[in-house]
């Protein structure tokens, strides 16, 4: 938990995923950590109002809902279950 | 009075007749008990002619093209807010009809705006409407990419490209200037600084605002069906107050508003409220002055007491009350805030497109977009300024809520029900006006010289653009 307090985000590697989870008004969010459209890394883009922004082709994507907001995006990315377990912050990848 | 008498025997100049036998939007705030600052205190109104403005301007396709020629692409534009790009590397695309430009902080004081399109085939590098942050203007189509300084980045495959001198290929800009928190932008190299633009008077006017001390609280738009000018025009006026919102009468000196012009591009009115409508004289008491007072940012005041003590003013309790509610409610200083500012409200038009309102119960902004390829559809913004709170933690920008054609304005997030309804009622107006001037016999419009003044002079400033019409 200490490496996301309000505002933060981390990504990390899990099994063969990108998973990327945000601190949103202290509400734990995770999302892919890979952009639907064409597949940059997500972590570089910046979180506003629940919803980050592709650095590179501007999509933009709902992290509740994982919905792609702007084009060049159209498909939404995926959203996965967090849970603290220990000050462990722990996400579900499996589908 | 005597003045009235004279004008109707036609011995008064023409545009210097008032209401009969009520006070001047000067007298009433002169009564206040919290002194308003010099740029309330004047007026600069100007009688322009009283000729029908052809209305060929709202329902001729090719006026809407001369518009696109001559009027858009020369005159400056609020593109966005300051704090819609706090940080490096942040953009907000505004686009105005086919035209669509990047504006992006390029260093923490630094802003520029690029034109939104790929320098190899042309694809738009950001979305229309989209807003966000950047590490690159990449590309989606080929990968070529900009640096947030607008260099070229990259080329793919520049062997292929040996005709291609990078150096030159970095995204063309049009002007930016900042001011007051806003950000505009113009297409035209040629055109005045934006501070020769809107004129000395207004500058000052709006240097005692400090509009830069505050933050988008709330952002709406929606699609009104009618033309941009049309849509613009239902706001310039306190004349349509009795008949349109007759729920804000009781509390709004309407028929007695203020109207001033200030050179070619903004104009503004000043219309009190806490004071009942002169059309409403003898109906209404002070009390219920008070207790129909809805206007504006007005859920601030929650259930508070509104019985009047003896010889008590509304006006001077509602100001009295506004004082100490916004205060608590924006955690922000008031002390030095005149009654007036308060509560009345202040609506200015910045030519061509954008409102400004200057008070705090209704801290506007209004823009106005013509929908691409349709003359009869505006896109219609209203953004809500409150000041940063005196702790200085600036809350989030608000992002922008789309309304679809048939939603109220009520269900907004963050905006006021009692506001909602009046824009309501604005904006229901449009359909039948757009549709009636096209269906009408009569090829102009009739103004009043007074109270519809700003109409006037907003239409003179869009014919000196356009170069044609009455
Ligand atoms: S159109 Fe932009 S890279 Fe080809
Ligand atoms: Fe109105």
């Amino acid at each position: 938990m200490a490496d996301l307090p309000r505002g933060a985000k981390k990504h990390a590697k899990i099994d063969d995923t990108w998973v990327l989870v945000c601190n949103v008004n202290d509400r734990l969010l995770a999302v892919s950590g890979v952009c639907s459209h064409q597949a940059k890394p997500l972590w570089n883009g910046r979180v506003r109002g629940g919803k980050i922004t592709c650095p590179v082709h501007g999509a933009r994507f709902d992290l509740e809902t994982g919905e792609a907001l702007d084009l060049p995006a159209t498909k939404p990315i995926a959203t996965y279950a967090v849970r603290v377990a220990d000050d462990w912050v722990e996400v579900c990848v499996e589908s | 009075m005597a003045n009235q008498a004279a004008e109707r025997a036609g011995q008064l100049p023409p545009g210097e007749a008032r209401y009969p036998d009520e006070p001047s939007t000067q007298d009433i705030i002169s009564r206040d008990k919290v002194a308003a600052p010099g740029w309330v205190r004047s007026e600069s109104y100007q009688f322009l002619g009283d000729e029908d403005i052809s209305t060929d301007r709202y329902k001729d396709p090719d006026f809407a093209q001369r518009e696109y020629d001559h009027l858009w692409t020369r005159t400056w534009q609020f593109a966005c807010r300051e704090e819609n790009i706090p940080e490096v590397g942040d953009y907000y695309v505004y686009d105005i009809g086919r035209h669509s430009f990047i504006v992006t902080r390029v260093e923490d004081d630094k802003i520029q705006a690029y034109y939104n399109a790929c320098l190899h085939r042309g694809t738009m590098l950001r979305a229309p409407g989209s807003e966000g942050y950047a590490t690159e203007f990449k590309c989606p189509f080929h990968g070529w990419s900009w640096n947030i300084d607008g260099t070229n980045k990259n080329v793919l495959c520049d062997w292929d490209f040996p005709h291609v001198d990078r150096d030159k290929f970095t995204l063309p800009q049009v002007r930016v200037e900042r001011l007051a928190g806003f950000v505009f932008i113009n297409m035209d190299q040629d055109a005045p600084p934006l501070a020769e633009y809107l004129g000395p008077e207004f500058m000052a006017h709006l240097d005692a605002w400090k509009l830069e001390n505050r933050y988008v609280h709330c952002h709406v738009s929606k699609v009104i069906p009618a033309n941009w000018k049309l849509t613009m025009e239902a706001f310039m006026e306190a004349y349509h107050v009795i008949e349109t919102h007759p729920q804000v009468a009781p509390s709004n000196a309407d028929a007695n508003s203020q109207y001033d012009i200030y050179g070619e591009h903004v104009n503004r009115f000043i219309s009190s409220l806490g004071v009942v409508s002169p059309h409403l004289k003898g109906q209404v008491t002070e009390q219920d002055v008070v207790d129909q007072f809805t206007v504006g940012d007005a859920s601030i005041l929650g259930d508070a007491d509104r019985t009047l003590a003896e010889g008590e003013t509304a006006r001077q309790r509602m100001a009295d009350m506004m004082r100490v509610m916004f205060e608590q409610a924006t955690n922000s200083d008031l002390s030095g805030v005149s009654d007036s500012e308060l509560l009345d409200c202040f609506s200015y038009t910045v030519f061509p497109n954008t409102f400004l309102f200057a008070g705090i119960s209704l801290p506007m902004v209004y823009r106005f977009r013509p929908v691409p390829d349709d003359h009869r559809k505006t896109i219609y913004e209203v953004l809500f300024l409150r000041p940063v709170p005196l702790d200085g933690e600036c809350p989030e920008t608000a992002e922008c809520v789309h309304l679809d054609e048939s939603q109220s304005f009520t269900e907004a997030e963050g905006m006021d029900p009692g506001f909602g309804e009046i824009l309501d009622q604005d904006t229901e107006n449009l359909f039948l006006q757009q549709r009636g001037i096209e269906a009408s016999a009569k090829q102009g419009l009739t103004l009043g010289n007074y109270q519809e003044i700003r109409v006037r002079h907003f239409e003179q400033a869009v014919d000196r653009y356009v170069g044609g019409g009455a």
